[in-house]
């Protein structure tokens, strides 16, 4: 198998697809699935067969996550001329009034086109579409229908997610229709590693997991080591609660990860690579499994790449429900069957990793990135974004907003934007009052900052991250102390226990704010939480004890008028003569 | 060699130590809880930080490999308040019993306590681990004491290669455990009591210890263990001539401060009540020679020698001279009638190795025989 | 142990006979009883058998020569092994963010409650197991809850309560008729 036999899938695919009228897309994603997705997939596939119509009339393909996810279970029906309609809230009735709409039934035209008759001018297509839509509203469909120009998708630039919604994530040939492998086999035949490595540097790719540490930096890094062997750790342990980027895009289109992971393997050496993902994602861990052994038949992946001399194998390693194990040097420990507790840095895993060999970790969307880059070039990257922060971010939008789900928007976006033209503002009437970036390990933006453009340096000059992508909007009802302390238990839970200013300095934190949560604190207390975060902030081991102070250190710097509220003011110190 | 500077002076480290162990080499006392030279490093007590020049934070100095033309400061104020906030944190998690803990005068915690002028956490005390065990004869773990440094997992694994304990759940609730928290003596522990040895806490103590006397009020001696032919040296605690327990320490050649549950406990039969003290005859043939005028005969159920002898019973005290004049005169006669090989002798490792060579010399020469044999082969 | 006994240890199994034991010992050929498997054994192991007992974590232990205390250590670090059996039906809450906004917590307080067991037990009658989880990744659909393995949105106290009230009223009628035929 080479890249023309590939190429050659990708066409045939495509002209498999195009044979069909009409392709009705199922959103098949853990959101959805817990909304009832599966039986509206089950739904629309028996009224479509009950249709008889003939076979090329229409297909129902399972895909992935559609973005609004608050919407779900989602479905769209595509025609071959480009005409799309999407649904949300699809129970399976209202599937089966779906597909009779817009399907010809026992061999007769659907309602529509015998309404309509032949449509040929664009005049008639006018007329076509108007019924279109009188009928639907007779249905009572109309009401269902999301409207693609919704700020919600007009904003987003698609390059992690671009083919998520649109092909069917079991299906190689889905994704090798949709340009899929084509940047792989691109620097194959073209490029050095140390070529792809600059490609990455230049495109200002900085880790998408959280810290942001430059991409490019962390490959060549690996690339200059001579020891022998080397590896790629795909990072999949996305435990921030409120997270489910990298679920989705591991679940929707885990080819585009795999081959941003074997590009990396080409670039830095390696020969053996892994994909952590946490057990609490078994979707996705059945469906990274079964597109590696999908890129395995078809020699992506195995003892000769694409018909070259590079090797390459990955596997799948399960975690077992430990936040910590997302930080990198705890994870290594993870995969080599110990505890997840972290290593001391330096040494530093480009030098020393998994089995004290040179090893490249990167999170799920940042590997998802780089077919894009190599296909579409580093400048193109580089003009997305800000000065020092490139590209785009998948964000997972959630709390109290009109419209949640998955979205990705071009970094240097404002908060503004976010909330109100894509989150559609705040629902009934409340008022904004914070966006929580970074989850357990970032802090809150009060309103006064809506208008800052949401890129790694900004967010950490307020004081919170960009973290993994998790961003949930609270409104005036949701009390601060308790907001930080909600997340402070979290840390707590999750502290792996080695170095003692997690281990104990979040315990105490924690006790702190339920003291004076409880209304038992007095001023003097605000002044020992605050210390006692910066030194769990300064001393602690790792990434988690580092960044659990965070919510509530940016809590006390905004809100700390809600702390005020609730102490006592301090006791007087007494003379000494009593 | 690598050149670094440490507190303004110019130290030589050799390739690849750390900068604790460049420090530590020249008497540069660095605060340290889970650090331990013969064991892997850790980094989780956070006490050893140092600044090091181009670097925003202070660092763990356990795990940085000296380079040409570091700049290192290891002790300075703001180190100093690091340290005592960090200190403060441990004590929160750590009753201060100070006044009748035997670890007293040798516990590195309160070591560092002192050091850094902290006497009283400023948070809520919090326990995180109020386990007592004493389910052994040797040694009794008291959890509240625990900093959970991790020596005693390290040591076991790595040194004694027993692996008979490890880390269990995590973060607050974590705690050093045998599988299933099963007895010591249901678990691989060998109770050779390294674990005791590198805790730098109460954690861990020998039994013998409880109530026998503080650290300062003990006198030290060293010798050399009898037991095996490795010659470990020991270093025995001892008050009014009672052993309280054994240790060792890091410049003692051959073994370092690991010992075996031999060196380490095995010393009891040292104040043994049924230790013998003078020469003692047996009754039969001290009535033979002459030396008593009751008359004794050994017991008919007895098949060899004496079962479970009642020493007063058995043998009657004789002075050295009385003592000399009946073994000589009785092995001259013996090696003249049957011939040098109807003699065995049989030493003790409890006999230091200066007795025993002297031993195995006067059967070899003196007596003209190779048999000759130790407990310790057997 | 003899290399021997390994050996033969490997081929037959485990000594009960138990067929589940398969499953866990061919998750170790897979990984050819490389001792850094640990953690896809343990994940198989409790897969299979819905909790690690002492005896299949000693099994494994002597099948992949790993000191048990270690074994011991890993199983206790992650929170996804349990090692006692779940009651007979399961409560997951979710406690992601979203779901802590939506107030999560007002549903585990209502469990708690009319059902007498804490987060992380399971009624002393063995019918209920209520645990949390730390976000299952459906926040548009926040407070989340998961009940023997079906996963719904938009929860609130009373539909989740009445929900268990009904499975476990079914589940005492199927166990009374069981003690009566038996």
């Amino acid at each position: 198998m080479n890249s023309q036999n590939l190429e050659e899938i990708g066409k045939k695919e495509n002209n498999r697809q195009k044979q069909y009228k009409r392709r009705i897309f199922c959103c098949t994603s853990t959101a959805c699935l817990s909304a009832g997705a599966g039986q509206t997939f089950s739904t629309v596939n028996q009224s479509v067969s009950a249709c008889k119509c003939a076979e090329n009339e229409a297909e129902v393909v399972q895909t992935g996550c559609m973005g609004l996810c608050s919407r779900g279970p989602m479905v769209r029906v595509d025609y071959r001329d480009g005409e799309s309609t999407l649904y949300g809230n699809v129970s399976p009735e209202i599937a089966q009034l779906i597909i009779a709409h817009h399907l010809p039934i026992e061999g007769k035209d659907s309602e529509i086109e015998r309404s309509s008759g032949d449509v040929a001018s664009p005049h008639d297509m006018l007329h076509f579409r108007a019924s279109l839509r009188e009928a639907r509203g007779k249905k009572g469909l109309e009401k269902y229908i999301i409207p693609t120009d919704l700020p919600f998708y007009s904003k987003q630039v698609k390059v992690v997610l671009n083919e998520i919604g649109q092909i069917n994530p079991n299906k190689i040939e889905d994704y090798l229709a949709h340009g899929g492998y084509k940047a792989l086999t691109y620097v194959l035949e073209n490029l050095t590693p140390e070529e792809i490595c600059d490609e990455i540097l230049h495109s200002g790719l900085r880790g998408r997991g959280g810290a942001g540490y430059p991409t490019g930096q962390k490959w060549h890094f690996v690339r200059q080591e001579d020891s022998r062997p080397k590896f790629v750790i795909v990072n999949g342990d996305e435990g921030d609660p409120g997270a489910y980027m990298d679920r989705t895009v591991m679940e929707d289109n885990p080819h585009r990860v795999l081959e941003g992971m074997i590009i990396c393997a080409y670039a830095v050496g390696a020969t053996n690579g892994y994909l952590y993902i946490r057990g609490e994602y078994p979707i996705a861990i059945d469906r990274v499994k079964n597109a590696i052994l999908a890129a395995r038949r078809h020699r992506i992946l195995g003892n000769s790449v694409l018909g070259t001399d590079f090797s390459f194998n990955a596997e799948v390693r399960i975690g077992a429900g430990a936040f910590v194990c997302g930080e990198e040097t705890a994870l290594i420990n993870s995969v080599e069957g110990k505890r997840g507790m972290p290593r001391i840095r330096p040494p530093y895993p480009s030098k020393s990793g998994l089995w004290k060999a040179p090893t490249v970790i990167n999170n799920v969307e940042t590997m998802a990135n780089i077919p894009s880059i190599i296909n579409r070039g580093a400048s193109w990257f580089a003009s997305i974004g800000t000065e020092k922060s490139k590209g785009t971010k998948v964000f997972a939008l959630a709390g109290q907003l009109r419209n949640t789900g998955l979205i990705e928007v071009p970094i240097g976006i404002t908060l503004r934007d976010i909330v109100f033209e894509i989150g559609g503002g705040i629902p009934g009437d409340r008022d904004f009052k914070a966006a929580q970036t970074g989850g357990p390990s970032g802090g809150c933006i009060p309103s006064e900052f809506l208008d800052s453009p949401v890129d790694y340096e900004s967010l950490t000059r307020l004081g919170s991250i960009m973290g993994s992508g998790g961003l949930v909007i609270i409104d005036d009802s949701t009390g601060m102390p308790g907001f930080a302390r909600f997340f402070m238990d979290f840390c707590m839970d999750e502290s792996c226990g080695k170095c003692v200013p997690c281990r104990i300095g979040t315990v105490q934190i924690r006790s702190l704010l339920d003291k004076i949560i409880s209304g038992k604190g007095v001023a003097e207390d605000l002044v020992k939480l605050e210390n006692l975060c910066k030194l769990v902030k300064n001393t602690s081991l790792c990434g988690l004890g580092q960044s659990a102070p965070n919510p509530v250190l940016s809590t006390l710097r905004y809100f700390n008028h809600e702390y005020q509220a609730i102490v006592q003011p301090s006791l007087p110190v007494s003379s000494g003569n009593d | 060699m690598v050149e670094l500077i440490i507190n303004g002076k110019e130290i030589l480290a050799k390739p690849g130590q750390t900068i604790m162990e460049a420090a530590l080499a020249n008497n540069i006392d660095i605060p340290r809880l889970c650090f331990h030279p013969e064991l892997m490093v850790s980094g989780g007590c956070r006490l050893c930080i140092v600044d090091v020049q181009g670097r925003p934070n202070p660092t763990p100095s356990c795990g940085l490999a000296c380079e040409n033309g570091m700049v290192i400061e290891t002790h300075n104020s703001k180190l100093f308040d690091l340290r005592r906030d960090i200190l403060d944190l441990f004590i929160s998690d750590h009753p201060l019993n100070c006044v009748t803990c035997e670890k007293s005068g040798a516990c590195q915690l309160q070591k560092y306590a002192y050091e850094h002028d902290i006497h009283k956490t400023s948070y809520e005390f919090k326990i995180s681990k109020p386990i007592y065990q004493d389910d052994n004869p040797f040694f009794i773990r008291d959890h509240q004491y625990c900093i959970l440094c991790g020596r005693c997992v390290r040591v076991c694994d790595e040194i004694v290669g027993a692996s008979a304990i490890d880390f269990a759940r995590r973060g607050f609730e974590s705690y050093i455990a045998t599988p299933f928290d099963d007895a010591m003596v249901d678990s691989t522990c060998v109770f050779c009591g390294n674990c005791i040895q590198v805790c730098p806490t109460a954690a861990l103590m020998p039994v013998s210890r409880k109530g026998k006397g503080r650290e300062w009020e003990l006198d030290r001696v060293k010798t050399i263990c009898g037991y095996c032919g490795v010659g470990c040296q020991i270093e025995y605690a001892i008050r009014n001539g009672n052993i309280i327990y054994a240790q060792s320490s890091p410049d003692a050649p051959v073994n370092g401060e690991f010992l075996c549950t031999k060196g380490r406990f095995g010393w009891d039969f040292s104040t043994s009540p049924d230790r013998l003290t003078t020469p003692l005859v047996r009754r039969d043939l001290a009535f033979e020679l002459g030396l008593t005028s009751e008359a004794w005969q050994l017991p008919l159920d007895s098949p060899l020698a004496i079962r479970n002898p009642k020493v007063e019973e058995s043998f009657i005290p004789v002075d050295w001279e009385t003592a000399f004049e009946v073994v000589s005169e009785k092995l001259a006669s013996t090696v003249k009638l049957y011939g040098p090989d109807s003699v065995m002798g049989l030493a003790s490792a409890r006999c230091t190795n200066e007795d025993n060579y002297l031993f195995q010399k006067f059967m070899r020469v003196g007596i003209g025989t190779n048999n000759i044999d130790h407990c310790a082969r057997l | 142990m003899t290399a021997n006994k390994l050996a033969s240890d490997m081929m037959n199994g485990h000594q009960s006979g138990d067929e589940r034991f398969s499953v866990i010992d061919r998750t170790m050929k897979r990984f050819k009883y490389e001792k850094d498997s640990l953690l896809e054994v343990l994940n198989s192991a409790q897969e299979t058998f819905g909790y690690l007992s002492k005896d299949l974590l000693f099994y494994i232990s002597n099948q992949l020569q790993v000191p048990m205390s270690r074994v011991y250590g890993v199983a206790t670090f992650y929170h996804m092994f349990t090692f006692v059996p779940l009651g007979e039906h399961n409560c997951i809450i979710c406690k992601g963010t979203a779901c802590h906004v939506k107030g999560a917590d007002r549903i585990i307080n209502a469990i708690s409650e009319e059902f007498c067991v804490n987060a992380g037990e399971t009624t002393s009658d063995n019918l209920l197991s209520l645990n949390i989880a730390r976000c299952l990744g459906s926040c548009g659909l926040a407070p989340v809850v998961v009940l023997d393995g079906e996963v719904s949105g938009k929860q609130t106290p009373e539909a989740v309560t009445n929900r268990i009230r009904e499975i476990i009223s079914i589940s005492k009628e199927i166990n009374a008729e069981k003690v009566e035929a038996g």
